[in-house]
């Protein structure tokens, strides 16, 4: 049994509230014992939009409530992207090495669970089918695809379905979604075309940012579409 | 001047650039990644290892090439801005009158082709792309395929404008027809301009790569031949500017190696060389630990291939002449004025740039820090903003407020999914997520049937590990013509090679035999090579290279510079057989 603590990051929070439930209900199964920690940012948006001071300022109080933690799963792979690789570097000298060893135990959810000792002893069983979207920065910041999709496939039941077009980001970005929307809603219209064609109308990602965006565009456009993180998928494999 | 988000929408309303720009990148992307694959497991390495050789001794290198120009009789120039490249180019030109052009990332850099002409010289943009640009008037949408964001019938279109009459917009026929304008101004013309890719410290030889056989017309011209090209772009020595070669035209173009790779050396009797290096930030860039490896860069153009951004707005919504997510790296950092600040801003950081840049440049990352310094120099981020983030930074850097703010915006957005957009057009698809738990129907679970989807259909790979069947094989889907003997006919430039190169279908030529104008004009072009001087990768013929004039050819001159459709035979020969002899042990007469 590992004592892990679980970031439920800002936007998860304001947008899907219970998906911090489902991933602590998983990290259970597999016999952890979880201490949640919340009304935390990693300081992203600001940072992708170029205003360092004020990630930093941001980050800084995620990284002290971290520091009681050996382990902290973070229920998106973007921000643990953020934490792992460019937080640290906004702190000086020693502070900056000290952030990175606090950085250095974030563990994305998804990747955590694929890795996680007790993972054979649970069952989960799903019946269905559903297309697997790979969030940019699961893929190329964390190298986690091909592991999360082997954790998806040890779900019983379940048709894990790819898209054609599989490594083509979803438009989302943060602030490009709203800086420049035109092209935001172009590459996302092109991902929704692409998960049509798979025949499946629930998707699962790592990552609730892109699945946000796709329900976006989902919503708007009137395509039957459900959007599941990995979390909410394994808890409900559960049974 | 303008935003790109305002250059970006107008340009996505009135060309929609991705109806022809996307199909073509998806397939040339995994296209590349086939053509990589055939490289030797260490080409990136070696490739990027070259490269910032080249970075972090970048005065020793120039002071040694210095002394091998001088030896060759090549001149060396240096441009410390871009008025000053045009002012050396114009004095190198003299009198000429009509200068024909291939195509330079760095002269459109300077605003060359646009200031020679100001002085009244003809310039001719001699490479296919590029003349249909230059008509359009708004400058190359791609840095190796520039006339990509227009299709066939658009392209027509302009011919038409110089009073072409074409009667169909067959790509066959458009090519053919610029090539014989292009031809007919080679005849008479004064002077050659090209570029460089790479020029050798060590031997001081110009490595440039080319399809078409304009190159080899402007690098041959009986009297003057001047290259422009960037500070950054020397190397160390010929195995620095062959393993840039593994990894260039396959992820450029997805070809092994371009039709043309010339090594030039000392100009032919009666000729002058001259290469102008511009510095033009360069220095500074180099000087600067967190962008120097962006310096690294070969111009490829792999990264706005795979680029997400610049396949729905296309390269001309970037308002530079360096487009993509290199452009939106290297414009701010050349034009230290601020006009292209709002670039870094321009990617959704997904970091494709990254994964397919085969130097290795951390691409996205540079974004990141662009877009840090735009705002510390108060050249991004209105008032607006700062203050919003400010406000952002304070009710997130305490858990209570944050969490009283993540309540608060649950409690604002409840309901909004239904009626706001988030950019609040109407014409934006999305609506505002939804928070809360979402309506879950356990009948989402079972699919609908899948519809047809998009194949992609790769290019077929062949391998072989003996040399000779693996060069008969790659050098036949270039289309060359691979016999054991052969009747010479009339009309045909009879050629020894000093070496082969299996995995690429290449042949390499030197001293005499590569003289280019006699190839160009030969009806067929019959390489002889024995086949114990095939060697499997490009990295390996260095010692076959000698030190003088070398050109290796990669299947006959062609073109795919309308709707990256493939056409055999610009300038040159369709026709290029390749007669396999035996090893000279087995041959001691010849």
């Amino acid at each position: 049994m590992a004592r892990v603590a679980l970031f439920d990051p800002c936007y998860l929070g304001a947008l899907r509230p219970a998906d911090a439930a489902h991933a602590r209900r998983v990290l259970e199964a597999l016999g952890d014992e979880v201490t949640l920690l919340d009304g935390r940012c990693c300081g992203q948006p600001a940072f992708n939009s170029g205003f360092r001071g004020e990630a930093k300022r941001v980050g800084r109080g995620l990284l002290k409530d971290a520091r009681r933690h050996d382990v902290v799963v973070t229920a998106s792979g973007s921000c643990t992207s953020m934490v792992t690789h460019y937080l640290p570097g906004l702190f000086d000298g020693s502070r900056g090495a000290a952030a990175g060893r606090i950085a250095g135990r974030f563990r994305e959810f998804a990747s955590y669970v694929a890795g996680h000792p007790n993972l054979e002893r649970v069952a989960l069983v799903l019946e269905g089918t559903v297309v697997y979207h790979d969030a940019c920065h699961a893929r190329r910041e964390l190298g986690i695809s091909a592991a999360v999709r082997g954790l998806l496939e040890r779900v019983q039941g379940l048709e894990v379905r790819r898209l054609t077009f599989e490594d083509e980001c979803c438009g989302f970005g943060g602030s490009f979604s709203v800086k420049l929307p035109e092209i935001s809603a172009a590459m996302l219209t092109g991902k929704l075309d692409d998960v049509r064609q798979t025949g499946a109308r629930v998707i699962v990602s790592t990552d609730f940012s892109c699945l946000a965006h796709l329900e976006a565009g989902a919503r708007g456009l009137g395509v039957p579409l459900e959007t599941w993180t990995v979390a909410e998928l394994l808890s409900r494999a559960l049974g | 001047m303008s935003t790109y988000h305002e250059r970006a929408a107008k340009e996505m309303r009135e060309e929609r650039p991705s109806a022809t720009v996307t199909p073509i990148m998806r397939k040339l992307i995994e296209d590349s990644a086939t053509m990589l694959r055939r490289s030797p497991e260490d080409a990136k390495a070696r490739a990027a290892a070259a490269r910032m050789y080249a970075v972090d001794h970048l005065d020793g290198l120039h002071a040694q090439l210095r002394v091998q120009f001088q030896k060759r009789g090549i001149g060396y120039h240096r441009a410390a801005e871009p008025a000053d490249a045009v002012r050396i180019v114009r004095e190198l030109l003299g009198d000429a009158k009509r200068v024909a052009k291939s195509k330079t990332m760095v002269g459109e850099e300077v605003g060359l082709t646009h200031a020679l002409r100001a002085a009244g010289i003809d310039v001719l943009e001699t490479d296919i792309g590029e003349y249909i640009v230059d008509i359009e008037g708004r400058g190359p949408s791609h840095i190796t395929a520039p006339a990509l964001h227009l299709n066939r019938a658009r392209i027509r279109e302009m011919l038409a404008r110089t009073g072409a009459e074409l009667p169909d917009d067959d790509p066959v026929r458009l090519s053919r027809y610029v090539r014989d304008v292009v031809g007919e101004f080679f005849r008479d013309c004064d002077a050659g301009i090209t570029g460089a890719n790479a020029v050798v410290a060590s031997s001081g030889r110009i490595m440039v790569v080319e399809n078409e056989g304009n190159v080899s017309l402007g690098a041959s011209h009986p009297k003057l031949h001047v290259a422009i090209t960037g500070l950054e772009k020397v190397v160390a020595d010929e195995d620095g500017a062959l393993a840039i070669l593994e990894v260039l035209a396959p992820s450029a173009t997805a070809q092994p190696l371009t039709s043309f790779t010339h090594f030039l050396a000392e100009p032919d009797p009666g000729q002058q060389r001259h290469v102008v290096f511009v510095d033009h930030g360069r220095s500074a860039i180099a000087a600067d630990e967190r962008y120097r490896e962006v310096l690294k860069c070969i111009r490829c153009g792999a990264c706005m291939n795979g680029c997400p951004v610049y396949r729905a707005a296309g390269g001309l919504s970037y308002g530079s002449p360096y487009m993509g997510p290199i452009g939106a790296v290297v414009s701010p950092l050349l034009w230290r004025d601020g006009r292209y600040a709002d670039l870094p801003y321009a990617s959704s950081l997904c970091g494709r740039c990254t994964e397919v840049c085969p130097v290795g440049i951390p691409l996205h990352r540079m974004l990141l820090e662009l877009r840090g310094d735009a705002v510390a120099s108060h050249r991004a981020g209105s008032r607006k903003e700062r203050v919003g983030w400010q406000a952002w930074a304070f009710a997130f850097s305490g858990a209570t407020r944050a969490r009283a703010a993540t309540a608060f915006a649950r409690i604002s957005l409840r309901g909004a999914g239904r009626v706001l957009r988030p950019t609040g057009e109407r014409d934006d698809p999305r609506l505002l997520p939804e928070p809360g738990p979402p309506a879950r129907d356990p009948e989402m679970l079972r699919p609908r049937e899948s519809q047809p989807r998009p194949v992609v259909v790769p290019v077929a790979d062949i391998e072989s590990e003996d040399p000779v069947e693996l060069f008969k094989a790659r050098a036949g889907a270039l289309g060359v013509v691979v016999v054991e003997a052969l009747e010479p006919a009339e009309g045909d430039r009879v050629l020894d090679a000093v070496a082969a190169i299996a995995a690429t279908g290449s042949v390499l030529l030197t001293g005499e035999a590569a003289a280019r104008r006699p190839i160009l004009a030969a009806r067929r072009v019959v390489v002889r090579v024995r086949v114990d001087t095939i060697v499997r990768y490009p990295s390996q013929v260095g010692a076959y290279l000698g030190t003088g004039d070398a050109l290796i050819l990669t299947g006959a001159s062609r073109t795919a510079d309308i709707e990256k459709q493939i056409v055999r035979g610009i300038h040159g020969s369709e026709e290029l057989v390749v007669v396999l002899e035996p090893p000279a042990s087995a041959n001691p007469g010849r």
